[in-house]
């Protein structure tokens, strides 16, 4: 298409980098901030500020609470209601129980699976889900959003567009135009080793953007490679099912055969069976981890086929010493005996358990933790200033020109450079501002973050006119500095309406609070510096437009 | 940017061919990479786990091989051809192993 192998490339990089870097901003930003979702869930739901929780008594506190579960949850079962070929019954039958935690988690998540029947699907399951405080089993309200988990991690990997899964084939492209990117831009910039060493940010706007965008694409080059091409790894098998569609005899009859070598039963028996004591199951496998001098605790708990004589519980261990998830214990269901144990994985499964676990993060490690949250956010800087890039190089030309492509590509940067976390702050600040036993909290929270990121789409629009003149949009300051406000705020607000003000959550050594607060007072000071800096350019820019246009084409044309 | 103009149509062409073909060519590639390692005796999910991840490696080579060739005709032959191909065979050949 291009004169040359190069050019092509460069193409590439610009205009996938432009387009789906919006969808990668929104991406790299909900991840970093999905590092800590269980933090964020602390803080968001000041009910739950309590210490992490192990997996509690089955028999007296899970078994009754998951029996009383009878149901899936509603709009579940509205979208299995399109799958099928015949009516749903009105009672749908349970097939498994299970129990999730982490080490981080002082709630339990809870989980019924029901068979979807005449199913297109093939295996078509449902779920209904709570979160239970694990001392006393009591429900927690399911409008009472958890922001971390239940609304940031979603947004990370789908954009929370359910329609269809629409949302992580979007991501996914991205991710997938990511790992394209940094291949064409390694073929762009072939001084890789210069550039981990060179920004100057006294030179003019323009080069030292570019400076900065190489250096963060350089210095955490492998995190944005294995992340984006983990993330799909996680999610292969919707992007890609070709198993699944072509080959479905060949599951079935390696399903079966894996049946018969562990013991493991691959449906329900005609006969209704008891289920032994958990507990029991729990303590022999704790006992078996300590044989092994495994740390362990219990992390993940399925009940298969409830109710039914080949029911069997599957015990995995939880993973704090271990980057990928460990190997289950099972046991049969009525006798409680041991059936069967997970050998270790193949070499493949071991790679691939890797490469996920490290995406997932479920290990005990907070140095590395926050490494990953740094590598995130220095993903976020090389696409920001990318875009910043893209404008500065154009802006001139196009409004010299009367194009408008300058002008709504710096419109859209701002609104998912500033404007996404304007928005993210704002929902932490009605998070802590909506009276906790508001009817549908979780709605008002989730429209107020959309309504707030539309506000901000709106206004960069609004002052992206200054860039008809080839001028800075007072847009990207204006937002820094609502950042500031909004994230003091937050820290003030969360203080009044709980009292777990920084003096309290230090002093405690309540990390979760503590720590979200720490870093809204950083992002808030960040962006005061941000907003001055960026007001100072925006008068000089005002007075000295034109001056600088000869040095600007001469870096151009050399960048 | 120094680019020979091309028409839009023809860029159209490309982008489809880096998404849609190079789509076809790791779907086909999945499909066949698999049951050739079925085939071969690998265990069943260390053969599909493997492909899965040599899958994305090779539709980011497909994508990135879709905007440098020269012959736009060769890119689609290649990558949807061979795709479609390299499907007809790993089905051909799943039905020969189930």
């Amino acid at each position: 298409m291009f004169a040359n192998f190069r050019l092509s490339l460069t193409w590439l990089h610009t205009w996938f980098g432009l387009v789906l870097g919006f969808v990668l901003m929104v991406a790299f930003f909900f991840g970093s901030m999905s590092v800590f979702d269980r933090e964020i869930d602390r803080w968001s739901l000041p009910q739950t500020r309590i210490a992490a929780q192990p997996m509690p008594s089955f028999d007296q506190v899970l078994a009754a609470r998951l029996a009383a579960m009878t149901a899936p949850d509603p709009d579940q079962l509205e979208l299995a209601a399109g799958r099928v070929t015949q009516p749903l019954p009105a009672r749908l039958k349970v097939t498994t129980w299970s129990a999730f935690t982490t080490h981080r988690d002082p709630v339990l998540d809870l989980f019924v699976g029901f068979k979807v029947p005449h199913s297109k699907v093939p295996d078509d399951q449902i779920f209904a889900e709570v979160t239970i405080d694990p001392r006393n089993g009591r429900v927690l309200p399911r409008d009472q959003l958890p922001l971390g988990s239940g609304f940031f991690y979603p947004m990370h990997f789908s954009l929370n567009i359910t329609w269809h899964d629409i949302g992580y084939w979007i991501v996914g492209f991205a991710a997938m135009a990511m790992l394209a990117a940094i291949v064409s831009g390694i073929v762009m910039h072939r001084k890789i080793f210069r550039e981990f060493f060179t920004f100057r940010p006294e030179r003019n706007l323009l080069r030292s953007t570019l400076d900065l965008h190489n250096l963060t694409g350089v210095v955490a080059l492998p995190f944005h490679f294995l992340w984006a091409l983990s993330g799909l790894i996680i999610f292969a098998g919707i992007y890609f099912p070709v198993i699944d569609k072509m080959m479905h005899p060949l599951i079935e009859a390696h399903e079966r055969e894996e049946a018969t070598h562990t013991g493991l039963a691959l449906g329900p028996s005609g006969r209704p069976g008891t289920l032994a004591s958990v507990d029991a199951m729990m303590a022999a496998a704790k006992a078996h981890w300590a044989s092994l001098s495994v740390p362990g605790e219990v992390g993940f708990l399925v009940v298969s086929h409830v109710g039914n004589s080949n029911a069997y519980v599957s015990i995995y261990r939880d993973s704090t010493d271990r980057v990928a998830t460990a190997e289950g214990l099972h046991f049969d269901g009525t006798t409680g005996r041991v059936l069967f144990e997970d050998p270790p994985v193949g070499p493949v499964a071991t790679v691939s358990g890797f490469l996920q676990g490290m995406h997932l993060q479920q290990f005990k490690h907070w140095t590395l933790r926050w490494l990953i949250f740094t590598g995130g956010l220095l993903s976020c800087v090389c696409i920001a200033t990318g875009f910043i890039f893209f404008v500065e190089k154009r802006k001139r030309a196009h409004a010299s020109a009367g194009h408008a492509g300058a002008r709504w590509a710096d419109a859209l940067a701002v609104t998912t450079v500033t404007g996404m976390v304007v928005a993210t702050l704002l929902v932490l600040v009605v998070n802590r501002a909506l009276p906790e036993d508001l009817a549908q909290r979780d709605l008002w929270q989730k429209s107020a973050f959309w309504l707030a990121w539309l506000a901000t789409l709106v206004h960069a629009a609004w002052r992206s006119t200054a860039l008809r003149e080839a001028r800075m949009s007072k847009a990207w300051p204006e937002q820094c500095g609502a950042i500031a406000l909004l994230a003091a705020a937050a820290v003030v607000l969360n203080a009044i309406t709980t009292g777990d003000h920084l003096g309290r959550t230090l002093s405690a050594g309540y990390w979760p609070v503590a720590g979200v607060d720490l870093t809204l007072l950083v992002c808030a000071g960040v962006a005061t510096v941000a907003a001055r800096k960026l007001h100072r350019r925006a008068r000089s820019c005002a007075v000295a437009a034109g001056s600088g246009a000869a040095d600007l084409e001469r870096e151009s044309a050399r960048a | 940017m120094a680019t020979t103009t091309q028409s839009s149509w023809h860029v159209l062409s490309r982008v489809g061919a880096g998404i849609l073909g190079s789509y076809l060519f790791t779907w086909g590639f999945i499909a066949l990479g698999a049951t050739s390692l079925l085939a071969a005796g690998l265990e069943f999910h260390e053969a599909t786990d493997l492909v899965s991840m040599l899958g994305l490696l090779i539709f980011l080579t497909a994508f990135c091989y879709a905007f440098i060739a020269a012959s736009l005709a060769r890119v689609w032959l290649v990558l949807a051809g061979g795709g479609a191909l390299m499907t007809l065979a790993g089905w051909w050949l799943s039905r020969s192993l189930a």
